[in-house]
């Protein structure tokens, strides 16, 4: 299993390097840069002198592979610099956004799983029935909705015509409720489409038949549908982690949540390219974590893995 | 199945834990807020123990990570918040006033300028010198890039109360420069902390400042012109249109700018709770035409065809049609331009040799009338690209749109448009020479389309040392009509300030067209 742990966490270095080429590399292509953007942000025509003179202070005129290898021997020494936008630590902002992100996340997740696991597996057991049916509808409406629509209409119905919950909300309780729920609709809708999928193949297979035909209790055998169909329903939830990281981008401006999300989006936007690293390499990191976790939680969960 | 049962326990253990201190986090953070909005009551206590505290919640569409007045644009915020003053500002009607400096005069040579200071006072108490003005400019020059010329004048202090600026040339826009919000003035002995609580001589001071989020200023109990109306003030950082509008209709804020013209027609449908107020502001949407690319009488043609007024009308009155790159109320906003007329259009086009074509559009040798509208999705100047692309069609004028995301790096550097939209602060102060020298000069990013010449130079020239205002008004003048006849530049629309209030809410600068005033000593609310 270290074996296993130390070869997975090698491959993310690698992997990190590349992404981390890859996004500079592109950043770099893209046209537009951050001290135009800095200089121009309300509108006020900057003369091409001062614009040079910002780009030489960024260090912006440097060759591509000077300006890729500093911020690299930079990294390596967990330094990610500060930001071109105002100058304040990468590590900073990003860790600021990070928790928020997290709170977010998990709490939409727990969120996402307590409502789709009973209503796929309901539906699974059900098949084809009324319910069944209705669910299907539903996700797929769910599925198809824009976040940002589900973001307005839950502000919208909640805040200004009920007025059960403030619109401007801080980071409490309160507070997350609207941002959770805009977010954990669609992943609920997703989660149950895929459960409900998942559960029918584990309840088709030929030792569910074999233990009814046994007169094992319904119970048992429900049960242990359950359990096999937790490693797949365990790699979806770990997958739409990276998609949450991410994704969110639209919860966290309508609701104005800062995390992660709009942090990444402003930097693209202002082209600041500290930021922009440090958030690929974060992400990457994090995208790999969980991803591992998830692999290796399966052999808690299948002993046949174990076995190999 | 023991350690399946066992894992999803701790998994749940985890994440709750995570969520729980997450939530306290949070409730300490909520309890820090609470505990401004006491302070900014108990800073109402000393005046009436039992009475409401006068607050205005309000949205701001920009929020920065620091308070530091003189770094990039944070200076604009501060001004919003009512915290820091400028030796001089703009009036609503763009006339300068004085504001920390109570007078000024300047030499013969128009090199040397004079100014008293006001006996006004920081909200320490400490009173504010001539020797901490000139810090202050010259502090600017360093952290700020755009304001790195003032550090070429030299600063002399006479007495407390004197400072004198000499520049190495006549320097005409003086004044119009320290109206800049990034020139605000700090107390720089005192203050300990410039990103997140400068010490300044505004009418509030920071009470609490959270970077990109919510920051909330109390009442200046020092303030040293004037009795502040309100206690305090919280501004909430909303990108979202939407968000901005139901935070509105929910009550939970007094008033935002940058009203979308579809939230106008909602709130314009209650007039009983809303106010809504709307001038022409000093954003300019315009577009170049490419000189090198395209002759007089097409360059004409577009001219006689484009339609403002219909722009304006579709853009739900976000804008006011423009003539020039300033407003027509301002001295130096009098040039005229040639009424919409298609048919010339068309008879300037077959002047020019083209045909009209079985599809309905001119062709000369064969080839089609295309012009390339470079244009990028912001300020709706991509509602005005196609809205110009339907009015060229109407003409027999084919155009094909060129959307990017940077147009500084792409079509405006390389020149490659017949036709660029583009969106700018035209007025910064009350002077049009930042103006004529960003889009008319020789040098300036728009000299590609080939409009830039000699006599305009000479004009920007004069222009740069003249400092007669009369006189200034109509050299700007003659070179934007020059810009007009030449049928180089085609001024499209100036965005009006758009502001929502609530019902009894006053003095937010609703009716100044600069976008970097905010709440003051006469904001009021009655509700």
């Amino acid at each position: 299993m270290i074996k296993y742990v130390g070869k997975r966490l090698l491959h993310l270095a690698w992997i990190m390097l590349a992404v981390s080429f890859l996004t500079f590399l592109l950043m770099y292509l893209t046209p537009g840069d951050a001290a135009s953007k800095k200089l121009s942000a309300q509108g006020v025509a900057v003369s091409e002198e001062v614009l040079m003179q910002t780009r030489e202070n960024m260090g912006l005129l440097r060759p591509f592979f000077i300006q890729y290898g500093d911020w690299m021997l930079h990294a390596m020494r967990f330094d990610l610099g500060v930001s071109f936008k105002d100058g304040f630590p990468v590590a900073e902002k990003l860790w600021k956004g990070l928790k928020n992100t997290a709170i977010l996340m998990v709490v939409s997740i727990l969120l996402s799983l307590l409502a789709a696991v009973p209503l796929a597996f309901l539906a699974a057991l059900k098949k084809d029935s009324v319910f069944d049916h209705g669910i299907r509808l539903i996700s797929f409406v769910g599925n198809s909705i824009p976040n940002f629509l589900i973001s307005v209409l839950l502000i919208y119905f909640i805040c200004v015509r009920a007025k059960l919950l403030p619109v401007v909300a801080d980071k409490s309780v309160r507070g997350l409720i609207l941002p959770c729920l805009a977010l954990s609709i669609p992943i609920i809708s997703r989660f149950v489409r895929q459960f409900r999928a998942e559960f029918l193949e584990q309840l088709g297979k030929p030792f569910v038949a074999g233990a009814r035909a046994r007169g094992v209790k319904e119970f048992y055998v429900l049960r242990d549908v359950f359990h096999n169909a937790s490693i797949n329903i365990l790699t979806i939830v770990g997958l739409s982690v990276g998609t949450l990281l991410g994704g969110s981008v639209v919860i966290e401006t309508i609701f104005r949540w800062p995390g992660l999300g709009k942090l990444a989006m402003d930097a693209i936007t202002n082209r600041d390219y500290p930021v922009i690293q440090g958030f690929v390499l974060l992400t990457c990191a994090i995208y790999v974590t969980v991803n591992l976790i998830t692999d290796i939680s399966y052999h808690f969960i299948d002993p046949r893995l174990r076995e190999r | 199945m023991k350690k399946l049962a066992k894992f999803s326990k701790l998994l749940v253990i985890l994440c709750l834990l995570f969520a729980m201190t997450a939530c306290s986090k949070a409730s300490e953070e909520s309890s820090a807020q609470g505990g401004q909005s006491q302070s900014a009551q108990g800073a109402q206590g000393a005046q009436g123990a039992n009475a409401e505290p006068k607050l205005i919640r309000l949205a701001e569409s920009f929020c920065y990570t620091s308070l530091d007045i003189h770094k990039d644009y944070y200076g604009w915020y501060t001004s919003i918040y009512g915290v820091s003053e400028t030796l001089f500002r703009v009036a609503d009607d763009m006339s300068i006033k004085p504001l920390l400096a109570k007078e000024y005069s300047v030499s013969e040579d128009g090199k040397t300028w004079t100014f008293q200071i006001a006996d006004a006072m920081f909200s320490n108490k400490t009173p504010l010198t001539a020797d901490m003005v000139s810090r202050n400019l010259q502090r600017a020059a360093r952290e700020n890039e755009r304001f790195a010329y003032l550090a070429s004048f030299t600063y002399a202090t006479e007495g407390e109360k004197t400072l004198k600026i000499t520049t190495p040339d006549i320097y005409p826009t003086m004044l119009s420069d320290l109206t800049a919000p990034e020139l605000g003035i700090m107390d720089l002995d005192n203050t300990t902390d410039f990103d997140n609580a400068p010490v300044c001589t505004g009418p509030f001071v920071i009470k609490s400042f959270e970077p990109e989020g919510t920051v909330v200023v109390e009442k200046n109990a020092a303030y040293w012109n004037g009795e502040v109306k309100l206690d305090g003030a919280m501004f909430y950082y909303m990108q979202d249109d939407e968000t901005k509008l139901n935070a509105m209709q929910a009550g939970d804020i007094d008033g935002y700018t940058s009203v979308t013209a579809a939230a106008k027609q909602i709130l314009a449908a209650d007039p009983a709770s809303y106010v809504l107020t709307e001038i022409p502001a000093t954003r300019l949407q315009f577009y170049v035409l490419n000189k090198n690319r395209l002759d007089d009488k097409v360059r004409q043609a577009v001219n006689l065809t484009v339609d403002l007024n219909s722009i304006a009308d579709f853009l739900g009155g976000t804008v006011s049609p423009a003539v020039g790159p300033f407003s027509a109320a301002a001295p130096y906003g009098k040039v005229t331009k040639p009424a919409v007329d298609t048919a010339k259009a068309k008879s300037l086009l077959e002047e020019d040799g083209y045909v009209m074509g079985s599809d309905g559009y001119y062709a000369k040798n064969g080839e089609t009338l295309t012009l390339s509208i470079g244009y990028y999705a912001a300020r709706s100047l991509d509602s005005i690209a196609v809205l110009m692309q339907d009015q060229f069609k109407n003409v027999g004028i084919k155009a094909v749109l060129n959307v990017q995301e940077d147009p500084d790096s792409t079509y405006v550097a390389t020149g490659e448009y017949d036709v660029a939209l583009y969106c700018m602060i035209a007025d910064k102060s009350g002077d049009p020479y930042y103006c004529c020298d960003a889009l008319f000069r020789k040098g300036s990013k728009w000299a590609l389309a080939g409009f830039a010449n000699q006599k305009c130079e000479d004009l920007i020239d004069q222009l740069q040392y003249e400092t007669d205002v009369n006189q200034r008004a109509k050299l700007a003048n003659q070179i934007v009509q020059m810009s007009i006849d030449d049928n180089a530049f085609g001024y499209v629309g100036l965005f009006n300030k758009t502001t929502v209030t609530a019902k009894g809410v006053t003095g937010i600068a609703e009716n100044c067209p600069f976008d970097f005033y905010g709440v003051s000593a006469d904001t009021d609310v009655n509700k």
